[in-house]
């Protein structure tokens, strides 16, 4: 009847909202792996966990200094670093094997799981939004947090856009992904590109789950679940097509709200694998249009 | 009269806004030792590639021995038994000698046995071993792919392009990187060859080229600009401009030409 | 025959004697806990076979064998708890469905290659994983279902059965050198030579007229039974199947196993799993982190020793003979296939 409807109709109005404003985090997250894995050609298994690790660091801070607010600069300056050693220490001696860099990446997401279980333990604690509060949007009353959420995630997304246009390293970093021989040929430090690439997708990743952590849970295990979706954008949107990736990160994030509103979250994670299937046997360089490796 | 044992129809590739084979209609008759030059960028690889069917043409036609081999798989079309080297010589590096000559010779059966060990199949062993002695390396013979000087991959490609019992063999320059000597080695294998097998060479080595080939084509911008015995195009006033402006080139191709 | 392959085989016989006196032998040097924990190394060292198989030799690095370990370990337990079957009709389900869900599944996956094609495996696991934990009736989900073991053999008034640790033990131990002796045949046979081939390059190999898609999907389709029989097998064991083993952590911990051992060579998953299985009873008695270590070995070998330990035991024989270490690699230069001058 009509009741229900208006039910209806609000839940999957909060579910697509939901997804939306996910799907702009997952965004985040993605464009990390995706310059992670069209620059360095590494599958990283940990990014999940990237993202994982950034929700626990902003729990910290959080923890430490009582300021949440402070935790977006923090975090993803710890991320930056440690992306680095990372690379310097796992992804570089490897470039011999790249076959088996996805090997490494495994590794590396045990030890940052079990690391983070062993200091911060293994069970997941809420977040409170620092923020609280509804607003009326749509008919329904949207939490305030969420729609912040979105808002920083669009910065950082487009800040990151205009950094890979706009500065030095971020012009670096597209010369080495289109054509790393000529790019080096021409005097880039390629290696150094490769350093700072990995370190921006671990910051990346960080970010998002310092944009994340007060609306799910902070836990070790709080990667896993995502690090499907992100590779599910990276190749639906294209591999090295980044505003694709960004975009099949927001779209696909929608689908799996809208569904949602009629079947349990697994069903709407088995369609985006499903489509995600079909993306890498029918057209492997991604739906969207853009410039194809 | 015969069938050429290769022919093609108005074949045509693009790559993007690239023809890289134009309308490429050619006929290459049986019993001749064919060789195709031309300029860098030509097409004359991606002509073996399209024969060989590592790449699909856009338009037109390929027969091999009056059989339309258009679109064949590449496996396929090796099994028909056009047999082809590529320009950056390649072999199986992490298998011996042997093995690579091994497997070459078992590739075109029908039926891979999962369960019989391979060193039982004598037959195969005594052919890998006359292959050997007819290349020559015998003593490399479990050597590891891997570790042979280029002259010895070259050779051993040779080799398994012996193996194979060919009725077609492409040869992308035989002869590219190597020494003076191990030049002339090839040379005279590709030449003992060429007297039961229909071969067809890219080469830029000018004087391997005018040494060997019974008959010659010219290509340029991926069509045919001339084709005719080396005498013929020596002095072809075409070719001489679009290809041999080389000083050294230019001396023996007149002395060819005015033999 | 070289020194070393007289070595090898001699530490083969010794090693095959040791198997056969487990059940004697452990108990009375440590406890009979180990000797369940010796079937479990036997059945996970068949799970990382198969993810050597396709990699070590035919290049393709699957993520995904879970699926086919599921497959196989559901069949099972599906089909003893809900279609009351008995014991060999099981084994023979759990089989044949990983090994149908293989074909499926290869034919799409094995036109990849690549990072592509280990994507579209770990793909293809998640879905059948989230699958079986929605249909939760019939798999219990995470949780698991729980059944109750038929006898595997009875003639006349005797009957025998997992329950009997020494006849579990036997039966796991034949079953799995049953499919290591297969391996071995296939390795050594044509279709194995050709596998190396395509491994090595697989242009050229098309190029002297192999079929790489469908030799890939033969390989694939290979793999997914040894998976399935190790699935099986696990679901006897344990009398016990969930979905958990269908997650993407249980394909990457095999192979990781089946690098540490040393891809490519038939007794590198055996080696690796025991590896890391044992640290792992060792440790986690103490320390709950020992995925801790897992992911340590998993860099410092790809890192330092990509060819595994029994790669490190072969260059290391070699140097101790004063042979040219690299001349003979893990993969190919099979002595008999040796031309005597």
């Amino acid at each position: 009847m009509r009741g229900s409807r208006v039910v209806m109709i609000d839940t999957l109005l909060l579910l697509a909202m939901n997804g939306l404003i996910w799907g702009l985090i997952i965004a985040l997250i993605a464009l990390g792996l995706s310059v992670i894995f069209g620059l360095l050609d590494v599958i990283n298994i940990a990014h999940g966990d990237f993202f994982m690790v950034g929700t626990v660091l902003a729990w910290a801070s959080l923890e430490a200094t009582g300021n949440f607010w402070i935790g977006f600069i923090i975090v993803p300056l710890i991320c930056l670093v440690l992306g680095a050693l990372i690379q310097v220490a796992v992804i570089q001696p490897i470039r011999g094997v790249a076959a088996l860099s996805i090997v490494a990446t495994f590794g590396l997401s045990l030890i940052l799981q079990e690391g983070v279980r062993m200091t911060f333990g293994a069970t997941p604690r809420r977040m409170l939004p620092p923020i609280s509060g509804t607003v009326p949007l749509f008919g329904i009353e949207y939490e305030l947090y969420r729609l912040l959420a979105a808002t920083l995630s669009l910065v950082a997304l487009a800040t990151f856009f205009w950094f890979l246009r706009n500065t030095k390293i971020g012009t670096w970093m597209r010369a080495v992904r289109h054509d790393r021989d000529t790019a080096t040929a021409m005097g880039i430090p390629a290696k150094r590109v490769y350093i700072f690439t990995f370190a921006i997708g671990f910051a990346l990743a960080g970010f998002g789950g310092v944009v994340a952590a007060p609306i799910t849970t902070v836990d070790f295990r709080g990667g896993v679940d995502l690090l499907p979706v992100c590779f599910i954008a990276v190749i639906i949107g294209g591999l090295g097509n980044l505003p694709g990736t960004a975009a099949a990160a927001i779209l696909l994030s929608l689908l799996e709200g809208i569904i949602q509103t009629v079947a349990n979250p697994t069903v709407a994670r088995i369609t985006s694998l499903v489509l995600m299937s079909a993306v890498l046997l029918v057209r492997p360089q991604g739906l969207f249009k853009g410039h194809v490796k | 009269m015969t069938e050429p044992v290769l022919r093609t129809e108005n074949l045509t590739k693009r790559f993007g806004g690239l023809t890289a084979v134009d309308n490429l209609s050619l006929n290459l008759p049986r019993g001749r030792l064919q060789a195709i030059i031309g300029p860098n960028g030509a097409g004359k690889t991606t002509f073996f590639n399209l024969v060989s069917g590592l790449l699909g043409a856009d338009s037109g036609r390929v027969f091999f021995l009056g059989h339309e081999i258009t679109g064949l798989k590449p496996h396929e079309i090796s099994r028909l038994g056009i047999k082809r080297t590529l320009q950056i010589k390649s072999v199986f590096n992490q298998l011996s000698v042997a093995e690579n000559l091994w497997v070459t010779r078992k590739a075109s059966s029908r039926f891979l046995h999962p369960f019989r060990a391979a060193s039982r199949d004598l037959e195969t062993k005594a052919r890998v071993e006359q292959t050997l002695a007819q290349i020559g390396m015998t003593a490399l013979a479990h050597r590891p792919a891997g570790t042979l000087s280029y002259g010895d991959v070259a050779l051993l490609e040779i080799g398994m392009a012996l193996i194979s019992e060919p009725r077609l063999l492409l040869l992308d320059e035989p002869t590219c990187g190597m020494s003076p000597a191990e030049t002339e080695r090839a040379v005279a294998k590709i030449r003992h060859l060429a007297r039961t097998i229909d071969i067809v060479i890219i080469e830029h080595d000018m004087e391997v080229v005018f040494g060997m080939a019974d008959d010659i084509t010219v290509m340029a911008q991926g069509a045919v600009l001339a084709s005719g015995s080396p005498k013929e195009i020596a002095s072809d006033e075409r070719v001489l401009e679009a290809y041999l402006g080389r000083p050294e080139d230019e001396d023996y191709v007149e002395d060819v030409a005015h033999a | 025959m070289t020194n070393r392959i007289v070595i090898e085989r001699f530490v083969l016989v010794a090693f095959a004697a040791f198997m056969l006196a487990v059940p004697w032998v452990v108990p009375a040097l440590v406890n009979t806990f180990w000797v369940s924990v010796i079937s479990e190394i036997l059945i996970w060292s068949l799970f990382a076979a198969s993810v050597n198989l396709l990699f070590g030799y035919v290049g393709l690095l699957s993520f995904g064998q879970a699926l086919f370990f599921g497959f196989g370990m559901y069949g099972v337990g599906i089909g003893i708890d809900q279609l009351g079957l008995s014991f060999w009709p099981a084994f023979g389900l759990g089989i044949s469905a990983a090994m149908m869900m293989a074909l499926v599944s290869g034919i799409f996956a094995v036109r990849l290659t690549w990072h592509y094609f280990a994507i579209i495996t770990v793909v293809f696991s998640l879905i059948f994983y989230f699958i079986a934990v929605t249909m939760k009736p019939l798999t219990g989900g995470d949780d698991g279902i729980n059944f109750r073991l038929p006898s595997t053999f009875s003639f006349g008034g005797s009957q025998w059965s997992f329950t009997d640790a020494t006849f579990q033990y036997f039966f796991i131990l034949a079953t799995v050198s049953v499919c290591f002796y297969l391996m071995h045949l296939v390795v050594c046979s044509a279709l194995g030579k050709a596998f190396l081939a395509i491994r090595d390059n697989d242009v050229r190999a098309s190029l002297i007229g192999l079929n790489v898609y469908l030799l890939r999907l033969t390989a694939f389709v290979m793999a997914g039974f040894l998976a399935g029989v190790a699935g099986a097998l696990f679901a006897f064991f344990g009398r016990y199947a969930s979905a958990v083993y269908m997650f993407y952590h249980v394909s990457g911990e095999a192979v990781v196993w089946a690098i540490v051992g040393g891809a490519g060579t038939l007794f590198g998953p055996f080696i690796g799993t025991s590896l890391l299985i044992v640290i792992r009873e060792l440790v986690s008695t103490r320390w709950e982190h020992h995925s801790l270590i897992v992911g340590m070995m998993a860099i410092l070998v790809v890192i330092l020793a990509p060819k595994g330990l029994v790669g490190l035991w072969r260059d290391g024989l070699d140097r101790l003979m004063s042979r040219d270490a690299g001349a003979t690699t893990e993969f190919g230069t099979d002595p008999n296939l040796r031309v005597d001058p």
